[in-house]
């Protein structure tokens, strides 16, 4: 301690405030009043560019994945796309489907709190909000015909189907075809030339 | 002189101001383009939907984001938006590091204090070759840049990472990141013209060499103008500094990576006769080849080989030669084990041979010397409670050429009470091993009766135990916080002592507690507004253990006791951003820096492919002193640059 540091006396502060502050206090005032004239109007809100991407995807694996005719009641009966827990999508997925279907199925939009909520249902997107209960979730879903679609990084070692994956910031996607198989689905080669597949049943 | 070049200035808002009444759409601005409709999305193929890039951060980034230690990351769109040209400057982003520049070439940098010309205790990487020069154990910051687009980003890491990077990762780490040649297809090219920055030009050219393989090449070159004494003379030290660089990548569909790059340079610069012991201009190149390659095995296991040779050569007219090259070669794995542990180890070998031409003013003695340098390390992260609690422990172990063995543990936990919080403490030992400067370092008299300086035969490692906690929390959508508290307790510190012969001796005779706070906030407060402040705060207690030692004030580095840092961003109509940025850093005691404040403007415009910016540095005061090195302190001016660039 006898050593400490000789910290001398301080110099006395020697300029006043800076004459340009006031200058940048009107330039932030004047900026808040400015909004943006894109030709696209107002800015949207709603999900980030990657649920964005990906409610867009969930749309596109309705198409490129054929069911069991078993699991519609109908021939017109809807296809159901639900969000599971947490939605991150806002209602940008449901005006991704507006007035879309898929041979001849319209497509809706469900959300579900609970796994047990869940009644008709064929893709099913599971966000990381459920991390902590994919095996339950997981197995739940089991013996249906649901095309469970996820984005927590063990998805697929619980059993569940598409993974999406943040690869150098683009969404790209995994498949386990085993249990696609399992649950009797058949996705397009189309889609699974696309994946990264994982499971025994490579083609 | 300075009113001509503010009319071409002018000239330029002007033509600026002709395309914003066009309103032409921008395609350079990605980042802050409106997000996409429904509509646009859907007329998109499955490969272009895959093709729509969605977040600038990488998976690291994520994972960085959980990581139980205190980190910022620098993103390109930081750095263009903040009209920088050089990667010193760059780093003044990070509000966690001490960034002051010396002269027109020269910096001073490092984390968590301790600071000097030539500081010794960051650990700075460029894609994983590290900068370092074990002359003196810091960085040439005059020798270490790139076109300033080829960033993807920067990760800066305060505090020790020892643990995975070994000896010399004491109070920080840095590392820049490249982009992939994938991305780079097409060519760039930018011009820039300024007051201190006096002209930049730099091109690019990238395109895909067949199935899997992309490659692009580069060149740049600048000159500076010379920095300020004090009374508003010129320093006489411009500068001038021009390199090429490439960078290829294989990436087969195995899930391969083959990354070959490499860059040569030469830089000149000047310097003030009252500074210089004899007159020329000091000159240095380098080159640097370097590959990697990495395989994952799966989503969490994969393996990383290294290996890069780099040269560098500086002369200094009649006072200092070197010439280093250094051989380094890495090899890492990581794999799960057991559901809940994943480990990472690995082994790197370095070899640097020193090759020094001695003058009458400074010797290194041997001359030539080869530093061996082999390290192991191995880290077990531990999912104590699956996506809540992790705990992350880890060595490694180092055989160095001066000190010989050390280890550097670690153990960082954090703990995710809800998503997007998280609470993280750590402990750890880092090292910094001795280095040319230390022991084989002499410096006769400088005057008759005066005292000359020599290395320490005897003089060994310094330690710090370092222990942290923080917290990094998201509120809402908009608004995230970083905290960081450290305590760093180092022993073993470098002294002078004074021996016979009127000789003072590098000795290990001192210790220091610095403790401090760091803050990072940013602010979305509107989809086209973003704001990001940054602070540190530090105080330092710093012990003489050494009865011999010689108190020369300031020896061990100086710091600011607080810094602040508040960047404003804003995305206007017609492709306008303006970033404003204000930043106040105390004084230094030892030698005597007067706090300053200052502020800088730039103000970009996009258009096709075209982007035009023009910004002002420094704004506040006709000229200001950031650091001194030495009894003639030069000073930084207020400068203005405009920069043009256009891909095609």
């Amino acid at each position: 301690m006898a050593a400490a540091r000789d910290r001398g006396p301080r110099p006395a502060p020697a300029r006043p405030v800076p004459a340009w502050l006031p200058f940048l206090i009107l330039l932030s005032a004047l900026a808040s009043g400015i909004r943006p004239a894109r030709a696209s109007g107002p800015v949207p809100s709603g999900p980030d560019r990657e649920h964005r991407v990906k409610a867009v995807f969930l749309f596109n694996f309705a198409q490129f994945v054929e069911w069991p005719e078993n699991v519609f009641a109908g021939p017109k009966d809807p296809l159901v796309i639900g969000v599971l827990g947490e939605n991150p999508f806002d209602e940008f997925l449901d005006e991704v489907v507006k007035g879309e279907s898929v041979r001849e199925h319209p497509i809706v939009v469900m959300r579900f709190k609970r796994v047990e909520d869940i009644k008709e249902c064929h893709v099913l997107f599971i966000g990381s909000g459920e991390a902590g209960r994919l095996d339950g979730d997981v197995a739940a879903l089991k013996a249906r015909k649901i095309l469970t679609v996820g984005e927590s990084r063990d998805f697929l070692a619980h059993g569940g189907m598409v993974l999406f994956v943040n690869e150098g910031g683009r969404v790209r996607f995994k498949i386990n075809l085993d249990a696609v198989q399992e649950a009797d689905l058949s996705v397009s080669s189309k889609l699974l030339r696309l994946a990264d597949i994982s499971g025994t049943a490579k083609e | 002189m300075r009113n001509t070049r503010m009319n071409g200035i002018g000239r330029w808002v002007h033509a600026a101001a002709i395309g914003a009444v066009l309103g032409y759409h921008s395609p350079w601005a990605q980042e802050t383009d409106p997000l996409p409709s429904p509509a646009q999305l859907k007329r998109l193929s499955l490969e272009e939907l895959m093709d729509v890039k969605v977040t600038l951060a990488s998976r690291r980034a994520e994972e960085l984001s959980r990581s139980a230690s205190s980190i910022q990351v620098i993103t390109r769109d930081e750095i263009r938006r903040a009209g920088i040209f050089t990667l010193p400057e760059a780093l003044r982003l990070a509000a966690n590091l001490q960034v002051a520049r010396i002269d027109s070439r020269q910096w001073a940098i490092t984390a968590r204090g301790q600071n000097a010309a030539l500081s010794d205790k960051l650990l700075v990487m460029i894609d994983g070759r590290s900068v370092y020069t074990p002359l003196y154990a810091g960085v040439y910051w005059d020798a270490q840049d790139m076109l300033i687009d080829n960033i993807d980003h920067i990760e800066v890491i305060s505090g020790p990472g020892g643990a995975l990077w070994g000896a010399n990762a004491v109070n920080g780490v840095i590392n820049i990141v490249t982009r992939p040649a994938e991305e780079m297809s097409g060519g760039f090219a930018t011009a820039v013209g300024g007051t201190f920055v006096r002209d930049l030009e730099g091109v690019r050219a990238g395109g895909k060499l067949g199935k899997d393989v992309h490659f692009y090449a580069w060149s740049r070159r600048f000159r500076y103008y010379p920095s300020e004494f004090g009374d508003g003379t010129d320093a006489k030290d411009n500068w001038g500094f021009a390199q090429n660089g490439f960078r290829t990548d294989w990436t087969p569909a195995s899930g391969d990576r083959l990354t070959v790059n490499g860059s040569i340079y030469q830089g000149r610069a000047s310097m003030s006769p009252m500074l210089q012991t004899a007159p020329g201009q000091t000159a240095l190149d380098g080159q640097s080849l370097q590959a990697r390659w990495s395989r994952d095995f799966g989503e969490a296991s994969g393996i990383e080989i290294q290996a890069y040779f780099d040269r560098t050569s500086r002369l200094i007219p009649s006072t200092f030669q070197e010439e280093l090259r250094t051989w380094d070669f890495d090899f890492q794995h990581r794999f799960p084990l057991g559901g809940r542990n994943s480990i990472t180890w690995g082994a790197g070998y370095r070899l640097s041979q020193d090759d020094v031409t001695n003058s009458a003013v400074l010797q290194f003695l041997p001359a030539y010397r080869d530093l061996r340098d082999l390290g192991f390390f191995v880290q077990d992260q531990i999912e104590v409670w699956p996506d809540k609690v992790r705990l992350t422990l880890g060595s490694r172990f180092q055989e160095t050429e001066y000190s010989g063995f050390e280890a550097m543990p670690s153990a960082r936990a954090a703990w995710n009470p809800t998503a997007g919080n998280t609470l993280w403490a750590a402990a750890s030992r880092s090292v910094r091993a001795p280095s040319r400067i230390d022991v084989d370092f002499h410096l006769p008299p400088q005057a008759p009766g005066g005292i000359g300086i020599a290395g320490g035969p005897d003089m060994g490692s310094e330690y710090v135990n370092a222990y942290e906690a923080g917290w990094r929390t998201r509120i809402g959508a908009s608004l995230s916080a970083a905290l960081s508290s450290f305590y760093n307790a180092y022993s073993d510190l470098r002294v002078l002592e004074l021996g016979p012969d009127a000789e003072a001796i590098v000795a290990n005779g001192a210790d220091q507690d610095i403790y401090g706070l760091e803050a990072d906030l940013g602010w979305q407060a509107m989809p086209w507004w973003q704001f990001r402040f940054g602070a540190t705060w530090m105080e330092k207690e710093f012990r003489y253990r050494s009865e011999a030692a010689l108190r020369v004030p300031g020896y061990e580095g100086e710091d600011p006791d607080a810094q602040y840092s508040l960047r404003s961003s804003l995305d206007l109509p017609w492709g306008f951003t303006a970033t404003a940025w204000v930043r106040y850093v105390s004084e230094l005691r030892y030698p005597s820096v007067p706090y300053y404040a200052t502020a800088s403007l730039a103000v970009g415009w996009a258009w096709r492919n075209v982007e035009v910016s023009v910004s002002g540095q420094d704004l506040a005061e006709r000229r200001h002193l950031e650091f001194r090195d030495g009894p003639v302190a030069r000073e930084i001016p207020r400068s203005f640059a405009v920069r043009i660039g256009a891909r095609f």
